[in-house]
Formats: C-alpha cells, structure tokens, sequence
C-alpha cells in the first residue's frame, strides 16, 4: 500500500515549499506585473489598460539610478570577493582548530540588526566623529571634508553589509578542496602561486559563483546604505521604488521597476551562469 | 573633552533613549521607526498593492466594538435633534509617543476622560506614516465600510484630501465640542484645510524652518537664502517630506503656498533644483536630520520645531527660526472616518482635550505647539507647585516647556507662518514629479 504510493514522496516533500513560493512568491509578482500595467490613483481606484508604455516611460526616466545600482552592485561585489577570497582561504586552510571560532566571528555582525550596524557607520564616519574628527583635529583633513553622503560611504556599506555572504560560500567550496590535489600540484614541480591558480581556483569556482550572486544581487536592490549614508547623487534604484511605493503612492510605475529589476537581474544571471559554464556548476 | 569622547556619549545617550521608557519625543521614536521601517517596506507595499487590486482586506474592527455597533447606528449622524448618545466606547487611533504616558504604560488622558464619561477607550498608535496609514484604511472608505476607528489623528493635508473625498464625518461644534470654541487659539479655527472645523480640530502643531548651530554657521540665521550660503556647502539639509520642502520653496520665492500656480512651482522646483546642483545640499532627511544636527554634519537644515525643543536640552547652542519669507505651520486633527460606529463618543473626546488642564497635561509629555494657548499658564502653574514641593527638576522642565516659543509660539512667529496647500490628485502627481527630479537626481 505504502510502497504504491511512493511515486508520491517528492511531491509530498516539495508541497510546503511549492506553497510557500506560490503564496508569498509567484502571486505577488503576478499582482505586481498587472499592477504595473495599471492606471489610477489610490482615491480613484485602478483599472487594468494593459499600458506596456510604462516601461520604456520607467526605464527611461530612471535609467542613472537603474546604472548606479548596477554600478554600485558590481563595485561592491568585486570588493567583497577581494576582502572574501584570503579570508575565506585562510580559514579553510590555515584555520586548524580555530576553523569554528573564525567562521562565528564571520558571522556575529548578524546578531544585530542590519539596519542598527549600518547607522553605527554614520557615527564612525560622522564629519565630527571618532575617525574624521580625529583626523581633522591633527590638521590632516579640511573642516569641510566628509564621507557620508559620498558614494565611497555607499559603497562601503554595501560591501560591508554583504561580506558574510561572500566568505560563507567560498568558505564551503574552499574546505571541500581535498589538499592532496595541490600537493599533486606542487609535487609536479607547479609553484604554489601556479598550484593556485590551476587547482585551488578553479575548484572553488562554483563558490565564487554563489558568492557573487549572493553579493550582487541584493547590493543591486539595496537601498538602506544609499539612504543611511548617500545623497541625491547616490540614489539606488531600490531608493526609487520605496518612494513611489510609500511617499508617493505611484504603485504602476513602482511595480514597473520592481519588474524591470527582477527579469534584468535573472537575465543577468542566466547569462552569467552560461559565461561561467553551468554544467561544471552545477555539478560542482 | 575630545571629538572621541563627545560622539561616545552621543552613542551612549542614542541607546539609552532607544531602551528608556521615558520621554521621548514623537519624531524622535519615528526617526528609528522609520529605519527600522525601511525592512517593513516589502510587506506594507504588497498590502498596498492588494489594495490597489481592489482586493480589500477585511476590515476588522474588535470584537469590543462589533458588539457595540448596533447600539451605536442610531447615533450615525450627529444631528441636534434629537441628540445622539454616546455608545461608551472609543477607537482612538493616533500617532506613537503623541500622549501623555507613564512607566507603567498609563495614559492619564485617557483615563481621565474614562471617569469624567464612562467612554471606555481602545487607544491604538496604529499611524506612523500619512500616507501609508491613508492607503491602509482608504479601501474601506471607498467601499463605504466602518475602518473600526472613530477617531483618528491625521495630518491638514490629508484633512482636506479627505474632506475632497467625502471620507469624513461631519462634526458639531457647538452641541458636541464647545471647548474648542472656548479654548482654541485663533490660529487653529477655520483653516483653509478644513473650513469652519466642519471635520476636524488640532490636536497638535508644529512648525517647518529652519534649524542650525551658531558654533558651525559661525553667524546667525534669518533667511531661506541662507540655505544657499556657498559658506555652508554640503552641510545643508533639506527634507524627503515633497509638501514641507515644496511649500518652503514657494515662500522662498515670495509666493504663499495657497496662491500658488503651477508656473510657481516649477519655479520653487527650480529653486530647489538649484540648490542640489551647486551642492549645497548635503542630504535630502526624514526624521534622522535631528541626528545630523546633533552629530555636527549638518549646519543648517530645514527642521520641525519639536524636535528642536528636545535638542536643546543636549544642545543648548542650536537655535531655530521661521524665516523671514515664512514658515509652515502644520496640523495634526483629530477627525471621524465615515461610518464611524462611535462618532458622539468620538467628539466627546474632542472636546475633553480642549479642557486647558488635559491640554497642558497632553503638552507637558509631548513638546509640541499646543492648541490651547492657555494651557501655557497651566503649566506655568504646576511648575511652581513643583518647585514648592521640592521638585526642583520637574519644575525646570516644566518651565522650559512654557516658556519655550517653540511650544507656545510668539505672535510674530505665528504671524510669517502658512498652512500647506492642499493639493487635487492632479496637482500631487505633478507636485510629486517635480520634487522627485529633486531629490532622486
């Protein structure tokens, strides 16, 4: 009797999370994309008249925040796989018995708020605070001289915020790495930098491709660092919808880059993923 | 003491407001919610887009005042004859920190008006924000549905949004609410938002100018043109909120926001644009300009006059002013929902806090412009009685409250002060934009 039913099992086990997609994932987006093709006002009520117009109108009229976010994203990414990779490596291969103990201090700053840690930075950056008071007091800067609302502050933040999620990847695939293989390496008379490069990189490729979405894609939507450390010239696009959302209760043209955000950045990716090669990837 | 020192302590002090029970200001609470309320974005917007969709949540009001309802529809419409009773009920929906409470969590108002009346009161501090909170219960009144408040506190434009929309309930002064014809100050009768109180009456104001710190101007501030002081570059702040900066940018050109024509504001707009352009502008704020102001980034900055008043304490040096082209004098109302299930209970509230001893009472915790001019002497009052009882603490505070023109305006302040236009959907829209090219680059 059970045994019949068996075919039934991986049904069962992806039916809470097929659920839980569908509710909170596939039918907002659908009411966003018909909202998005919407017109009215919220006193007035919304009528559905199909206005495909409203997103070349959108991307036209926010096309520099829709670049600087890209910008920003990539920026930001590359700097945390900069910061990431040695961290990462280091902990996979010289962490010995402190393995642990590093990868929690990786991940202690989440024990606070993201928003709490990001305000910390207005006060370390703060014209007159710890850093640039000090600097200014010595003579070393001008009175008038400040990082917050520069986008050096910006993309910090975003850098710093998304750091865990880089070295947290890398750190896996780094660990699975079985050393005998670059022993090989250099028992084959490569140097340790060439070992490197022919084993240790290529073998934590699917890593730095988890790590880099993981990076990329919620530093391109971000909006809290552009909006706690930036300036109208730092304005992300995810600074954009939540005016037109709660300011402004422009919800077509908002849900018009919600969209135009989601299908770019899975474009992205797809492209991405096929540059890197998938099948090595995914098997990976 | 050095920098080090003082941004430790402005930490310090940050993170025992945010953990005290103790007074604290409404726009100060706001300013972390508002953060905090950067993460709640996805969630309000997608009930906002389920709004959008026609799809209405159901209204739900509380049990308490379910049972009730039927008791009250006889009392839909306040007419004199015969006059209407109150239900004993209330659900009072307000803005947080915007009444008296203790440690314990008390509202003494509220208490108060429970024994003078019976009325029990649901108080909830469900708005944080004019606009969302508008998108929130709008489906229901467009509907025709009870929202499951009765009284709510919203701000002038929105009153007069609302009073365009036919969403609110009328109100009658002289049956219900003569303590308003008694007790308020001229400046909050028959406003342009709201013509004769037909709808609403203040509960609390505030005034839009400007805020700065003589130590960093190194000169005293007068006018909106000091806003483009090449002096002062990239340490000007200006606000997210479209009406307060829009409306000051019309005073700054000469024009009063309620004459205002398009080609006026294109006009401000281009003022402001500006502005941004020859950088002055630093950042464009919510409610965390107060913190720049206190931390030192900012110099001089547009600014709520309430907040101001609690910097003080920290900061006695910073100092604000209402321009000499104007400032904004804005409005918090109390006002009935249609379809209201409790609307004479409602007005009886109303008319209580206009009693000049609950009005000094509400004033005392909240530190903004009071309606009731006379409360001033009230509090005048028990700061002597506090001083006499050795309270020697309770009674400067008290006295920096009434003696402070930034709650009990001066005459010449409320002179060169102007109520926000209040804008057709049309008008918002293009207003919107404009202010959008500002702000958003």
């Amino acid at each position: 009797m059970l045994r019949r039913l068996r075919w039934a099992v991986p049904y069962l086990l992806l039916t809470p999370g097929g659920l839980w997609l569908a509710i909170f994932f596939a039918l907002p987006m659908l009411l966003m994309a018909s909202v998005s093709l919407q017109t009215g006002s919220l006193a007035r009520g919304y009528t559905l008249v199909w206005n495909f117009g409203i997103y070349p109108d959108a991307i036209i009229r926010w096309h520099v925040q829709i670049i600087r976010s890209l910008e920003y994203g990539l920026i930001a990414t590359v700097l945390t796989l900069v910061i990431g990779y040695p961290m990462a490596y280091t902990i996979a291969f010289r962490g010995g018995r402190y393995k642990n103990i590093l990868l929690l201090l990786v991940i202690l700053p989440f024990f606070t708020s993201f928003i709490i840690r990001t305000i910390s930075w207005k006060f370390v950056l703060a014209d007159q605070g710890i850093l640039l008071g000090t600097l200014k007091n010595l003579g070393w800067l001008g009175e008038s001289f400040h990082l917050i609302a520069t986008p050096i502050a910006v993309v910090s933040g975003i850098t710093y915020n998304f750091l865990p999620f880089v070295v947290l990847p890398l750190y896996v695939a780094l660990e699975k790495i079985d050393p005998a293989l670059i022993e090989a390496a250099t028992d084959l008379y490569a140097s340790r930098f060439r070992a490197f490069l022919r084993v240790t990189l290529p073998l934590s490729l699917p890593g730095l491709f988890a790590a880099s979405l993981l990076s990329f894609i919620p530093a391109v939507g971000d909006y809290v660092n552009a909006l706690l450390l930036g300036s109208r010239d730092t304005t992300m696009i995810g600074n954009v919808i939540q005016v037109l959302y709660l300011q402004n209760n422009d919800y077509p043209q908002a849900s018009a880059l919600s969209v135009v955000l989601m299908a770019g950045l899975l474009i992205g990716v797809i492209v991405y993923q096929r540059m890197l090669g998938g099948e090595e990837l995914t098997a990976g | 003491m050095s920098d080090g020192k003082e941004q430790q302590s402005a930490m310090e002090e940050a993170i025992a407001r945010l953990v005290a029970n103790g007074r604290l200001t409404r726009r100060d609470f706001l300013r972390r919610a508002g953060q905090g309320g950067a993460y709640v974005g996805g969630a309000l917007s997608l009930s906002a887009i389920l709004a959008a969709c026609g799809i209405s949540p159901a209204a739900s009001p509380s049990a308490a005042s379910a049972a009730a309802s039927a008791a009250a529809t006889s009392a839909a419409t306040p007419e004199p004859t015969p006059v209407p009773t109150p239900a004993g009920e209330l659900n009072f929906a307000n803005w947080p920190l915007y009444i008296d409470v203790d440690d314990n969590g008390n509202h003494k108002t509220l208490q108060d008006f429970t024994a003078a009346t019976g009325i029990k009161v649901t108080y909830t501090e469900d708005i944080e924000d004019n606009q969302s909170f508008f998108g929130k219960i709008q489906p229901d009144l467009a509907a025709g549905n009870d929202t499951g408040y009765d009284l709510m506190v919203l701000t002038d434009w929105l009153i007069g949004k609302m009073v365009g929309l036919n969403y609110l309930e009328q109100i009658d002064i002289p049956t219900f609410v003569p303590n308003f014809t008694a007790h308020a100050g001229d400046k909050y009768k028959n406003p342009s938002y709201d013509p004769n109180n037909a709808h609403s009456v203040p509960w609390q104001s505030g005034i839009t100018g400007i805020a700065y710190n003589p130590k960093l101007t190194k000169r005293p501030i007068t006018s909106l043109d000091d806003l483009m002081d090449p002096a002062f570059k990239g340490h000007v702040g200006m606000f997210t909120e479209m009406r307060d900066t829009m409306n000051l940018a019309l005073l700054w050109i000469g024009v009063k926001p309620l004459d205002a024509t398009m080609a006026d504001v294109q006009k401000a707009q281009q003022k402001l644009l500006d502005q941004a352009n020859a950088g002055m502008v630093r950042q464009y704020y919510g409610n965390e300009y107060a913190d720049a102001l206190a931390k030192g980034d900012l110099w001089v900055t547009m600014a709520w006059s309430g907040d101001i008043f609690q910097l003080q304490f920290d900061n006695p040096d910073l100092q604000f002013v209402v321009p000499t082209q104007g400032g904004i004098l804005w409005v918090d109302n109390m006002c009935i929902p249609m379809k209201a299930q409790h609307p004479v209970d409602a007005q009886m509230m109303m008319n209580f806090v206009y009693q000049p001893e609950i009005a000094a009472q509400i004033t005392e915790y909240v530190n903004y412009i009071c309606p009731v001019p006379e409360a001033q002497a009230i509090i005048k009052q028990h700061a002597t009685d506090a001083k006499s009882g050795g309270d020697s603490e309770t009674a400067d505070y008290l006295n920096a409250v009434a003696d402070s023109p930034l709650v009990f305006p001066t005459a010449d302040m409320l002179s060169k002060v102007y109520s926000y236009k209040v804008l057709t959907e049309d008008e918002e829209k293009q207003w919107n934009d404009l202010f959008q090219q500002v702000v958003q680059g």
